[in-house]
């Protein structure tokens, strides 16, 4: 048989400890799931969307209210989106807190660093494209908050936005980003990602002579369990999908004064919590790129987790990378929440 | 200093010239990109006859977004756009609050408190020879 | 164990989607419906169907919803499709009736075409209220005369005839007097664009639909008497207390069932309804600031009538494009035609829904109530009234009836 990426990612026998959930979670595996899903549904999607401002929220109204099952695809490709980088970040966390980073996989976190970063763009990006009253203003902030960046900040603004405030031409750029400029990168990317995987070794376990477990799975069982988890995954999604609608809004108008109050996307709502406490480019771009350069040190400046260790939760070795780590995390939390509480 | 063998300033000059091409051509890239498809956004606004704004009067101009005043020391407007990150401010009973971070105004536009730094632009309103208000933005 | 699992699996995701196939076809079949002045399609019936057609002047198949209502035209989410809209469920309120109903082919024109009701009814004093608080303001000192100086809002009127050029919006906050206060705490329901009291007997829309709306989503000019009630009989305003007082009684009959009890009535004035007499100009104001009610209210009983010298005044309808047909038109009560002679006001306003007959007599046709009245005119009686006492106080001195 010809060996083909398929082989390459599924061996024909693997050590059972790669793939047991308590241990991966699974989350590696159901993000690349997730990732089939939105490109399936993105590109569905496209059939209907017409990307300008008088049309896209229309076009979504058209989607979500007349074509069969048009909704239900909408809610798909949102909700899939949103669980994706909840999976992301369990899947970094769970990398951090099992010391799995380490060489050879350090040049792989990076990547996987890399692909968060873009999952996070072209979930923005996605939300942008809505282009209705709900998404109006966190446009005007995530985009103000470039021209704060010192010397570029203009120059990178007009390259982004094509013009001096956002229109129709920052329309058409975060669609051509969302679906080229940010997913072929992030198609690449997932490709190498896991050619990577097994490149080095497959998910992280000491060396085989410090193995205290020998068991290992066929090729067919692991097949079964990743089916599995699809099946599980696919019905979850789909159960969400049908009961909770993606948000909708209405076409935005004209600028008008807003009522009530304004808030990010979920995954930025700590960003606009620490706005809230003052200079934009400080607490708006230097702490997120503060944020990801630490996360991108982590296997470079902390103690390394000895290769014994690996294979489970919680090496006492590598505790001040799960310690930052966990700080990170709970800050984030935390901020979220702050975030939800109105403004007095 | 050691002396440069011709291959390593070969491979320097190599370098080098990609280094520069690559710049060259990231710099297209950037400007590119920069171009601006859309007319520059409007930035004088007529406001039709000033008869329309009787004294102590304050109007909301929504579309601007601006709020023009007419007081015993004649027109003023100040930009509703917040100095911190660009939503437009409420008003409210005593000054304007920012939806977006929480910043708030006085009803004079100053900072009371963060995290917005500075102060509501005051926009200029010119009064034409026959009567129309004219708002300027820039 | 995983093979069960897979079944399991399996199974979940069959139900699944099943489940998704079963919702997808219990959605509502949208009925769409694109009207001639849009040309875009909505969606609205498909809730909607129920509703009657707000009036024959505007046909659902021309204007559809949207262009009145606005909304989400495409949502089939009633909280999506109902954002946007204009003035809640009354697009007629005066905050947006510019949006609604305006506009130069519609509600919103030149004068000359009598297009202009909105313009008419902002400047009315059903809209500014300025008689009242020009009065009340007089009375606790607020202001040295009578003329007024302050409406409901600030409003504005370039070609005056009244001298009134420009009303600025009435602020009771900034009042001294502790009860110019007090009215403007309880005093200011009474007009046209204010929410009505609460009970049932006050419950009227605001805007145009105050007094046009006459049952839900419906609009007539065929306006009973009923209806302007609602304000203009429900009690009186205690100028002591600065409040109001309902009324008490609870009026069994016609007769009783209309102004205060003290008034006089002629039986005129309790069988026929208020529009029957009282002109468009009188009730939605001619385009000029008035700073009292009694400046724009005119019609008396000699405008039908006459007086003991003189016939009322009349016109003969000349061409098809005569206002008076038009106004049939929206009402057709009065079967009128080109060549019909009929009473006019003082001001030259029609009085469509009357008629001259051959024998002398008038006729008038109520305009809700479709009943006919054949009268005569004073001149030739022997109605002994002074030439210099043409109010209608002074007819009452001899044809009110007993209460």
């Amino acid at each position: 048989m010809r060996p083909s990426f398929f082989h390459h990612l599924h061996p024909p026998t693997i050590p059972a400890a790669q793939s047991r959930w308590r241990y991966t979670l699974g989350a590696g595996g159901t993000a690349i799931f997730l990732a089939l899903i939105l490109t399936i549904t993105g590109a569905l999607e496209m059939f209907y969307y017409i990307p300008t401002p008088d049309q896209a929220a229309i076009s979504i109204q058209t989607i979500t209210y007349f074509v069969p099952f048009g909704a239900l695809l909408r809610n798909l490709h949102f909700w899939a989106a949103q669980l994706f980088i909840i999976v992301s970040a369990v899947h970094l966390v769970r990398v951090v807190f099992t010391g799995a980073y380490i060489p050879p996989r350090r040049f792989n976190y990076l990547l996987g660093l890399a692909l968060f970063v873009i999952s996070i763009l072209l979930n923005f990006t996605g939300y942008i494209l809505r282009w209705d009253q709900g998404i109006q203003w966190a446009l005007v902030v995530g985009t103000n908050l470039i021209k704060t960046i010192p010397f570029i900040g203009d120059s990178l603004y007009q390259a982004l936005i094509g013009g001096t405030q956002p229109g129709s031409a920052t329309l058409i750029r975060f669609y051509a980003w969302h679906i080229f400029g940010l997913m072929l990168p992030a198609a690449f990317l997932v490709g190498w990602h896991a050619f990577r995987v097994r490149r080095e070794g497959g998910i992280a376990l000491p060396p085989p002579t410090l193995r205290t477990d020998s068991e290992r799975i066929t090729r067919n069982e692991l097949v079964r369990r990743e089916i599995l988890a699809m099946l599980f995954t696919g019905s979850a999604l789909l159960v969400l999908s049908i009961f909770t609608p993606a948000p909708i809004a209405p076409p935005i108008i004209e600028m008008s004064p807003l009522s009530g109050e304004v808030r990010a996307p979920w995954f930025f709502l700590w960003v606009q919590q620490m706005l809230k406490w003052g200079d934009p480019f400080f607490w708006g771009v230097l702490i997120p790129v503060i944020i990801l350069i630490i996360l991108i040190l982590i296997p470079y400046i902390f103690p390394r987790p000895a290769e014994s260790e690996l294979g489970r939760w919680f090496p006492k070795s590598s505790g001040l990378a799960q310690v930052t780590l966990a700080i990170i995390a709970v800050a984030i939390i935390v901020l979220t929440l702050l975030a939800l509480i109105p403004i007095k | 200093m050691p002396e440069l063998s011709r291959r390593d300033f070969l491979k320097l000059t190599t370098n080098t010239l990609l280094t520069a091409s690559g710049l060259l051509g990231f710099g297209a890239l950037f400007r590119f990109l920069g171009y601006q498809t859309e007319p520059l956004p409007q930035t004088e606004f007529d406001l039709g006859p000033a008869s329309n704004y009787p004294i102590d009067s304050r109007t909301l101009l929504s579309k601007i977004p601006a709020l023009l005043l007419h007081t015993d020391e004649g027109f003023s407007a100040l930009s509703l756009v917040c100095t911190h990150l660009g939503c437009t401010v409420e008003p409210k009973e005593s000054g304007f609050t920012c939806p977006c971070h929480g910043s708030k105004y006085d009803a004079e536009g100053s900072v009371l408190n963060g995290p917005a730094q500075k102060k509501l632009n005051a926009l200029r309103v010119e009064v034409t020879t026959d009567g129309n208000l004219i708002l300027h933005t820039d | 164990m995983y093979r069960r699992l897979l079944f399991i699996g399996s199974a979940l995701l069959l139900v699944v989607i099943l489940f998704a196939w079963q919702q997808s076809s219990r959605a509502p079949k949208p009925i769409s419906l694109t009207p001639t002045l849009s040309g875009q399609p909505e969606y609205c019936l498909t809730c909607h169907a129920d509703l009657p057609e707000i009036s024959k002047s505007h046909p659902l198949q021309t204007f559809g919803c949207v262009s009145c209502h606005g909304g989400e035209r495409l949502a089939l989410n009633a909280d999506l499709a109902h954002s946007n809209m204009r003035g809640g469920a009354n697009p007629s309120d005066l905050s947006v009736v510019e949006m609604s109903c305006g506009g130069t082919s519609c509600h919103s024109g030149s004068e000359a075409e009598n297009r202009d009701h909105i313009q008419r009814v902002m400047t009315s004093v059903q809209s500014t209220y300025a008689g009242a608080i020009a009065n009340i303001r007089f009375t606790f000192g607020a202001q040295p005369d009578l003329n007024a100086y302050f409406g409901i809002n600030a409003i504005k009127d370039e070609q005056t005839h009244t001298g009134i050029t420009a009303l600025s919006a009435f602020e009771p906050a900034t009042e001294t007097n502790s009860m110019i206060q007090k009215f403007g705490e309880n005093c200011l329901t009474c007009h046209i664009n204010a929410a009505p009291r609460e009970e049932e007997a006050y419950a009227r829309q605001t805007g145009c639909a105050a007094c046009h709306a006459t049952e839900q989503h419906k609009l007539t000019t065929a306006i009973p008497y009923t209806q302007c009630n609602a304000c203009h009989n429900r009690g009186n305003y205690d100028l002591r207390s600065m409040t109001f007082v309902e009324r008490a009684d609870q009026p069994a009959t016609r007769i009783q069932d209309y102004y205060q009890p003290i008034a006089q009535f002629t039986r005129c004035e309790y069988t026929l309804d208020c529009v029957d007499c009282h002109t468009r100009n009188e009730v939605m104001g001619d385009g000029d600031i008035h700073a009292n009610q009694k400046d724009i209210q005119y019609v008396q009983c000699q405008t039908c009538h006459g007086t003991i010298n003189q016939l009322p005044q009349t016109k003969t309808i000349t061409g098809p494009n005569d206002i008076a047909l038009k106004m049939e038109f929206l009402n057709p009560v009065s079967n009128l035609k080109v060549g019909d002679t009929i009473l006019v006001t003082e001001k030259g306003e029609p009085l469509w829904n009357t008629r001259v007959l051959p024998n002398g007599t008038y006729e008038l046709i109520g305009k809700a109530t479709n009943l006919r009245f054949n009268f005569r005119p004073v001149m030739g009686t022997a109605c002994e009234q002074k030439p210099d006492q043409q109010g209608s106080q002074y007819c009452h001195t001899c044809h009110a009836v007993e209460r």
